[in-house]
C-alpha cells in the first residue's frame, strides 16, 4: 500500500482486469454538471456526455492487491508531480509563446506576425511539453497508484483533494 | 499594467470574477496551483483568439452585438483545444489535469477579462500581456488562499463558523490585503 502526506487522492472503480493482475479504472462522477435541475436542457451536454468524459479518462494501474470489476478504490499521485505536471503542460508552452512573440514584436511590430509567431511557440512549447511529459512518464511519477480500497461511503471531494 | 492587473484589479478580489473555483478548488495549495496555471493558459490563449476574432471579425463587419455570444464560443473551443492538446501531449497528465478543464468552461474570469481587455482597445501583445498578468493575478490568489484554508483546516474554528462561513471571512480580509495595493498603478 502507497500512502503519505503529500498525495491527493481520488475515488475509481474499476471496469476491467488484466490477467496479470492490472486493473482498468474509471474516475468517478467529478463534477456535478449533468446533475442539477436543468440537466434535460442544458446545452452543456452538446459537448461530451459525462459518461464518454469518464470513458476518456480511463486509466490503467499496476501492483496492489487483485482487483474486481465494480471494486471502488483509493488512488493517489504525489502532490508534486501534480505541479510539475502543471508547469509542463501549461507553464512551458506560454513560456515558449511569450518569447516567440516577444522577438517578433521587436523584431516587425505587427500584431499579425506577433500573433503568428506565438502561435508557432506556443506549437514549439507543446512539442517541449510533450518530451517532458514523457521524460516524466518513464520516471514512473504521473501514473496513479494504488492507495487502498474504498469505503462503501467514501467520497472525496472533487475527486482529487482530501 | 501587468501590475494594475494582477494586483491592483484583481480578477478575485477586486472584480469578483471566478469565485465559485476560488471557493471550490482551495483546498489544497498543489490542486489550486495546478488549477491556477490551467486558467492562465486557457485565460492566455482565448484572449489571444478573441482579440483577433474581435479586431479582424466582430470590428470589421459591425458585428459588435454578438460579442459576448462569440467571446463563449472561442473560449469553451479554447478549453476543448486545450483538453485535446493535454491528452495528445501526455495522457498521463491528462489523466492528473484533465479535471480541471471543464471548470473552466464556465468560470467568468474568463469571459470577463477577454471583455476587459476588448474595453482597453490595447494592441495585440499589450492585450495577450494583460490576460496574462490577470491570470496570474487569479493564480496567487488561489494559491494563498489555499495556504490559508490548509492552516484553517488545523485551526480550532468556532463550529458556527466552520466550513464556507470562515473561509468566506477569510476572503473578505483579503481583499482588504489586497486594497493595500492601490495607488501602486492606476490602470
Amino acid at each position: 500500500m502507497w500512502h503519505d502526506a503529500h498525495t491527493i487522492e481520488g475515488v475509481a472503480r474499476v471496469v476491467g482486469v488484466d490477467p496479470d493482475g492490472g486493473a482498468w479504472l474509471e474516475p468517478e462522477q467529478t463534477t456535478s454538471c449533468g446533475h442539477c435541475a436543468s440537466a434535460e436542457a442544458c446545452g452543456g451536454k452538446g459537448i461530451g456526455t459525462i459518461a464518454g468524459r469518464l470513458a476518456a479518462r480511463r486509466f490503467h494501474i499496476d501492483g496492489g492487491p487483485r482487483l474486481h470489476v465494480g471494486d471502488r478504490v483509493v488512488v493517489g499521485v504525489e502532490d508534486r508531480m501534480l505541479l510539475k505536471g502543471a508547469l509542463a503542460a501549461y507553464a512551458l508552452p506560454l513560456l515558449v509563446g511569450f518569447l516567440a512573440g516577444g522577438v517578433a514584436q521587436e523584431l516587425v511590430a505587427s500584431d499579425a506576425v506577433t500573433m503568428a509567431s506565438m502561435a508557432i511557440g506556443l506549437g514549439a512549447g507543446l512539442v517541449a511539453a510533450r518530451l517532458l511529459a514523457r521524460r516524466m512518464a518513464r520516471a514512473g511519477g504521473l501514473a496513479p497508484r494504488f492507495v487502498r480500497l474504498a469505503a462503501a461511503d467514501e467520497c472525496l471531494p472533487r475527486g482529487v483533494a482530501q | 499594467m501587468m501590475v494594475g492587473a494582477a494586483l491592483v484589479n484583481n480578477v478575485i478580489l477586486a472584480r469578483f470574477l471566478g469565485l465559485c473555483s476560488f471557493m471550490g478548488v482551495t483546498t489544497r495549495i498543489d490542486t489550486a496551483a495546478g488549477m491556477g496555471l490551467a486558467t492562465t493558459f486557457v485565460i492566455t490563449v482565448s484572449s489571444m483568439a478573441d482579440w483577433a476574432v474581435q479586431r479582424w471579425l466582430l470590428d470589421a463587419y459591425g458585428l459588435g452585438f454578438l460579442r459576448t455570444v462569440t467571446f463563449i464560443l472561442v473560449i469553451a473551443s479554447a478549453v476543448q483545444f486545450t483538453e485535446m492538446t493535454v491528452k495528445k501531449v501526455s495522457p498521463a497528465l491528462f489523466q492528473m489535469l484533465g479535471i480541471y478543464l471543464p471548470l473552466i468552461t464556465t468560470n467568468c474570469a474568463v469571459l470577463g477579462v477577454a471583455l476587459l481587455l476588448v474595453e482597453g482597445r490595447m494592441g495585440f501583445i499589450g492585450a495577450t500581456l494583460f490576460a496574462f498578468a490577470s491570470s496570474l493575478g487569479y493564480s496567487l490568489v488561489m494559491v494563498i488562499f489555499a495556504g490559508l484554508r490548509e492552516r484553517l483546516a488545523l485551526a480550532q474554528v468556532p463550529r458556527l463558523f466552520a466550513g464556507p462561513p470562515i473561509g468566506f471571512i477569510v476572503a473578505s480580509l483579503l481583499a482588504m490585503a489586497f486594497m493595500g495595493f492601490s495607488g501602486i498603478s492606476t490602470n
